[in-house]
């Protein structure tokens, strides 16, 4: 069974008497352990597909099933509950908490699980050591560069092991060293770890270093390119 | 569920994001409690005072039709006499019937005659025979004496004599001592002070004590204002009302004492609602103030409240770390304002045409001011909560 499941999707913005299609019958199937880049023009609708994959968003209609739960029937306090222990989610200018040292941003989801001080700071050291970043825990987002603050919002999705990471243009906003670090990360976790991935990307040479892109138009997947390997 | 907090560091160490606005937001948030404390401690402290100021076994007769002032009420010179010959249910001590004819009038007082270089204090002064003192126990002589009729002597209540610049332990000391003792300018006419009493908490405490006799040649008077009675056991208020009632010929009108302190009371209420309406709007304009700053400080960060969020914190979560965050500011601010009352607002003189009374700040004084904390917090928690989690998660995501 594929680990995403989306069937007849559907996602309207009513803006005034006007009614925008932003995506329309979408369907979707990904493997456990695949890689997907999401691409397409601007306004095609990838930020839009991620975040109802990610349970953020609600559809207007369809299905989305990830790992056989139907999320879309999910009520808000349930659907929560299923992100932080589901999703991981790397946003493009990275998110993390101004005031909280990188070891507690990536502490920051492991506190919603019944988990002891211990554990959750092996849990933490080790999401770190990942990313390699482990000599930086104590510095805070200000103090890092950016590719080094999208490594620890990596390290903050991936902690929990999420069935599901979700990437919306993750290195949208870094220079191209940084970025190629990013997608390395990226690129191990998914060939190293079976991590399943879900990334958007407007740049078609990061979308080679995924396993498979899928290109939206309109809202609309319009091609579809599944590769043997990805590229290194 | 079990609904899972974010860490209190969190919500502590935003408050370290901009020291301008932590600042804005104590600093509303104290000016917010300090007003309302001020507020409710002059309530109180004016209350207190009139409160303590009636005795429950004290009747006062005024002039009939003068009921809400004493100043303003006149009996003639004679009706004291006649009350006690045939009022009965008068108590009486080694067989003197408490019964005080007094004359309160407004009068400066000036000490400028004790070398002082203080203002004029207006104040209230009471003429008196020795039963005032027997009439009135909350009145307790600290040093000297009671002041004799024809000698241009007069007694000053403690608060009365801090209001006219004077110290008044120094007072007592020397006045203990038998040195010479300070005069003070009553209407003009310079008289000795040969005795301080005091009566915590009363309005008399506010006041100058002069002979009966001495205050009508001061003011050209042949009328005194009240006659305070105490009450012999058994005896009610009710007998004394009807007495006067029967009395036609004496003009009077009789009122319980705590009922005509309240009346008082009830005659400075405009002044109460003033004060409290002033410390309101000026506590407003603090209020939103602080209320701009918080909301500004929550809604710059709608993005990273939006990712909580995703990471699965429940709104619950979210908002009580804003109310976290708002509550340590405003309590602060609340807290330094309690501490600043109970050090520079407690005790404080408030002089008005009654007499004196001390600003109070006491446990109720506090609670105000904490409540006033309390509610800025919430307050300025709410709104940008409701902001900031009303819009939808992907719209929060987008916002800078
Ligand atoms: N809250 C909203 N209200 C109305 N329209 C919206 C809303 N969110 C998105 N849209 C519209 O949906 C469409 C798709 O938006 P989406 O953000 O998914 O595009 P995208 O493919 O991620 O674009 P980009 O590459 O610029 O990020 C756009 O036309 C956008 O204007
Ligand atoms: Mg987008």
């Amino acid at each position: 069974m594929a680990a995403i499941e989306c069937r007849a999707l559907r996602k309207d913005y009513r803006r005034g008497d006007e009614v925008i299609h932003t995506l329309m019958d979408v369907d979707l199937s990904i493997d456990a352990g695949g890689f997907v880049a999401l691409m397409g023009p601007s306004g095609s609708g990838k930020t839009t597909l991620l975040n109802l994959l990610a349970g953020i968003d609600r559809p207007t209609a369809g299905s989305i099933a990830v790992d056989g739960t139907e999320i879309t029937r999910l009520g808000r306090g349930a659907l929560a509950a299923w992100r932080s222990g589901t999703v991981g989610y790397v946003f493009q200018l990275y998110n993390l908490v101004p005031v909280l040292t990188a070891y507690e941003n990536v502490e920051l989801p492991l506190l919603l699980h019944p988990l002891t001080r211990a554990e959750r700071h092996r849990r933490v050291s080790e999401a770190l050591e990942l990313v390699g970043l482990a000599a930086r825990h104590s510095h805070l987002p200000r103090q890092l560069s950016g590719g080094q603050e999208q490594r620890v919002a990596i390290a903050r999705a991936i902690v929990t092991r999420p069935r599901l990471l979700l990437a919306d243009e993750p290195t949208g906003d870094l220079d191209r060293e940084s970025a190629a670090q990013v997608m390395d990360l990226l690129a191990r976790l998914n060939r190293e770890l079976g991590q399943t991935i879900v990334m958007v990307t407007h740049d078609p040479a990061t979308a080679l270093r995924a396993l498979r892109t899928v290109h939206l138009e309109k809202g609309s997947i319009v091609d579809a390119t599944v590769r043997a390997e990805a590229a290194p | 569920m079990i609904v899972r907090f974010l860490p209190f560091t969190y919500a502590a160490r935003n408050l370290g994001r901009s020291k301008a606005r932590l600042a804005m937001s104590v600093g509303g948030a104290m000016l917010v409690a300090l007003l309302a404390m001020g507020g409710t401690a002059f309530v109180l402290g004016m209350d207190g005072a009139l409160r303590a100021s009636g005795i429950d076994r004290n009747v006062v007769l005024l002039g009939a039709g003068s009921e809400e002032s004493a100043e303003r009420s006149e009996i003639a010179a004679a009706t004291p006499g006649i009350v006690v010959a045939s009022l009965r249910g008068i108590a009486a001590i080694d067989g003197i019937p408490l019964a005080s004819p007094e004359v309160n009038v407004a009068l400066t007082v000036d000490a400028r005659g004790a070398g002082r270089d203080e203002p004029d204090a207006g104040g209230l002064v009471r003429g008196i025979t020795p039963t005032a003192f027997l009439v009135h126990p909350q009145v307790r002589i600290r040093a000297g004496r009671t002041p004799t009729a024809g000698s241009d002597e007069v007694m000053l209540g403690r608060s009365a004599a801090r209001a006219a610049g004077f110290d008044d332990a120094a007072l007592a000391r020397m006045l203990d001592a038998g040195t010479e003792p300070p005069q003070v300018r009553i209407d003009g006419r310079a008289c000795r002070i040969v005795g301080l009493f005091d009566a915590p908490g009363t309005v008399m405490d506010g006041e100058a004590w002069m002979p009966l006799t001495d205050v009508l040649v001061l003011t050209r008077r042949e009328t005194v204002s009240a006659v305070v009675l105490t009450l012999a056991p058994g005896a009610t208020v009710g007998q004394v009302d009807a007495f006067a009632q029967r009395r036609i010929d004496l003009e009077l009108s009789a009122i319980h004492e705590p009922e005509y302190y309240a009346v008082q009371g009830a005659f400075f209420r405009p002044v109460q609602v003033m004060v409290a309406a002033s410390a309101g709007l000026v506590a407003l304009g603090a209020l939103l103030g602080g209320l701009n700053t918080m909301y500004g400080a929550f809604a710059s960060r709608v993005r990273e409240l939006a990712m909580l969020q995703v990471l699965g914190y429940g709104r619950i979560a979210v908002v009580a770390s804003m109310a976290q965050e708002a509550l340590i500011a405003t309590m602060a601010g609340a807290l330094a304002a309690a501490a600043l009352a109970a050090a520079f607002l407690d005790g404080i003189a408030i002089h008005f045409s009654m007499g004196t009374f001390a600003l109070v700040v006491d446990e109720r004084t506090v609670a105000v001011g904490l409540a006033a904390g309390l509610i800025t917090g919430i307050a300025g928690c709410m709104a940008p909560a409701v902001h900031c989690l009303r819009m939808p998660i992907p719209s929060a995501l987008k916002a800078d």
